[in-house]
């Protein structure tokens, strides 16, 4: 039987796997809103863990990852410096969120931040900024899992056939069972995710080097200017330090604030789940550390990739590994697809019915599940048209909606902890600060130091949320309190 | 020390964490040199940030759980004796 015969027979268990578990993961869910929505806010620690390091390694890390330390060297320590960091204050926002959540209805990130700052026009804001950023983001994930089911079965399976498979797949279980769904599939994929990518990690610079020191020596002797922070650009020349830290920085503050992470805050079973969460995180980044190793397993191994994304199924079949690795490593990297992509597609619908509909029109619960569902569907379309594409900018715009979510940041912060804050300055914030972070990605010529338009923007967002709340009345003092000093969970809040 | 205490200590050992990973913080921390189990000093360093972050996080979740103030602080500090 031919290798690619038995490899996709693998890849076709693994996803007939994934079907199941997320078919069922529904099936003790109740039929409302917040059930498909936010899980009836039951998660465990398990599901809680597992959503939350699943949904932060996407394809773009699995692949996107060695591509970068294959091609750009140590820029890609950037990306195990920021997680940490970036998941750290959600040690005390995420409970108070899903507190509030839990007291005030709120299922959405914009609920929350209406919640404070009542304003439709911020609601439809949020609603549209979350989406601009979305679609890239599931568009990437979408080509990532193509492009791996192309490569492993030698193009029998075309990325357009590979991409609408594995995609059909998640449709199918997310629109079936919802938010359960995602946490159960991503549960199983960050299982399978870690394991795979240690297991390479490991085995491939000792296949290829003879272990990890002396494949770094190697590289030290032939491409010293890899290993030394703050590595290389995309084109070869050396990095700048700006660069290399306003991407760590941009990276952490956006990291949680992304919807459908942020949006996880309200599936927690308590507070002291998420709190748990978060204390683990750490072991979840190291992953991290493996999959590093792979891309530089094949720096002196692999002659320049036109695109280093390609660098892991290329070492993949270049080192003859055994079949049944290969399939392996192709389900491995298919969840880090499709654990991101699920959480994307369920969070777009949401954050479009809840954000962008609910607050303009009366819509029944009954509606709002059918509409979420219609608009799944929808998105997942759009995105597979534009995976179809092979225009390289979507990186690039993947790169600036981290910029645009970070915007999200100062409105959050104000709504839990500035009793001062308004809702007129926190829209001219978000308004100001996003059109900034457009205007210098638009012209990179006019960032200084190189800085990322994301923390350019910020610096514009964070004058413009002071002064309009200053300016303004401040709000009813209760209203404050009830964000700023919210009393724990009652029991019957948390039995709800 | 009180858990205010932890609880600063915790804040700023996160904003050290940060200057450390960036410029000029990460200057001193960047070359290859020495290898540390097999790995350049420059990704060591990231590594051992993320190994302190956890701990800083273990640490502020374990003072929290050991104090009777915190909403389900009594109930964990309960577990533990038992």
């Amino acid at each position: 039987m031919d290798r690619w015969v038995v490899i996709t027979g693998i890849i076709g268990l693994y996803l007939a796997l994934t079907l199941a578990i997320g078919l069922r993961a529904g099936r003790d869910t109740s039929p409302t809103v917040t059930g498909f929505v936010a899980g009836d806010r039951d998660f465990g620690l398990l599901v809680m863990y597992f959503v939350t390091g699943a949904t932060v390694f996407s394809a773009f890390a699995f692949l996107g990852g060695p591509g970068w330390a294959y091609s750009r060297g140590a820029a890609a320590f950037y990306i195990l410096s920021y997680g940490v960091l970036g998941i750290a204050p959600w040690y005390v926002i995420g409970p108070r969120v899903a507190r509030l959540g839990r007291r005030m209805g709120f299922v959405t990130q914009a609920q929350f931040l209406v919640g404070r700052f009542p304003s439709r026009s911020l609601s439809a804001l949020v609603a549209f900024l979350s989406l601009v950023a979305f679609i890239p983001y599931i568009t990437l994930q979408m080509r990532g899992a193509g492009i791996v089911i192309e490569a492993v079965t030698e193009g029998n399976v075309p990325l357009w056939a590979g991409a609408a498979v594995a995609y059909g797949i998640v449709l199918l279980y997310v629109l079936v069972s919802g938010v359960a769904a995602v946490g159960w599939t991503n549960t199983f994929q960050g299982i399978f995710m870690v394991t795979i990518a240690w297991v390479l990690g490991l085995y491939l610079p000792s296949a290829l080097h003879g272990g990890i020191g002396p494949m770094f020596r190697e590289i030290l002797a032939e491409r010293p200017e890899l290993l030394e922070v703050p590595g290389l650009t995309g084109g070869g020349d050396p990095w700048s330090w700006g660069g290399y830290s306003s991407a760590i920085l941009v990276s952490a503050i956006g990291l949680t604030l992304w919807p459908h992470l942020f949006m996880k805050a309200f599936t927690a079973r308590d507070e002291e789940t998420l709190k748990r969460t978060v204390v683990l995180f750490p072991t979840f980044q190291l992953f991290l550390v493996p999959v590093f190793l792979i891309g530089f397993a094949g720096v002196l191994y692999v002659d320049a990739l036109p695109q280093p994304d390609f660098i892991l199924p290329h070492l993949i079949l270049d080192v003859d590994l055994p079949v049944l690795v290969v399939g392996l490593f192709c389900a491995g990297a298919l969840s880090a697809s499709m654990s991101t992509g699920d959480a994307l597609l369920h969070a777009s619908a949401s954050v479009l019915v809840e954000d962008g509909v609910r607050p303009f029109r009366p819509i029944s619960e009954a509606a709002q599940r059918a509409l979420m569902r219609v608009l799944i569907v929808l998105a997942g379309g759009v995105a597979y048209y534009f995976a179809l594409d092979e225009d390289q900018s979507l990186v690039v715009l993947l790169l600036t909606s981290y910029g645009i979510i970070a915007q999200l940041a100062p409105p959050v912060v104000a709504a839990l902890f500035w009793r001062r804050a308004t809702t007129f300055g926190a829209l001219a914030g978000l308004v100001a600060g996003s059109a900034a972070t457009l205007f210098f990605f638009l012209n990179p010529g006019l960032r200084p130091w190189d800085l990322h338009e994301g923390i350019l923007g910020l610096l514009v967002h964070l004058p413009f949320l002071v002064v309009g709340s200053l300016l303004t009345a401040p709000q009813p003092e209760p209203h404050v309190e009830a964000f700023v000093n919210p009393p724990p969970s009652t029991p019957e809040e948390l039995r709800r | 020390m009180s858990i205010q205490g932890v609880r600063r200590g915790v804040f700023a050992f996160f904003l050290l964490y940060a200057v450390a990973v960036t410029w000029p913080g990460a200057l001193p921390f960047r070359g290859a040199e020495p290898f540390i189990l097999g790995l350049p000093f420059s990704m060591a360093w990231a590594v051992l940030w993320i190994l302190l972050g956890g701990v800083a996080l273990w640490v502020l979740h374990w003072a929290e759980g050991r104090d009777p103030s915190e909403p389900g602080g009594r109930e964990r500090a309960g577990e533990d004796r038992n």
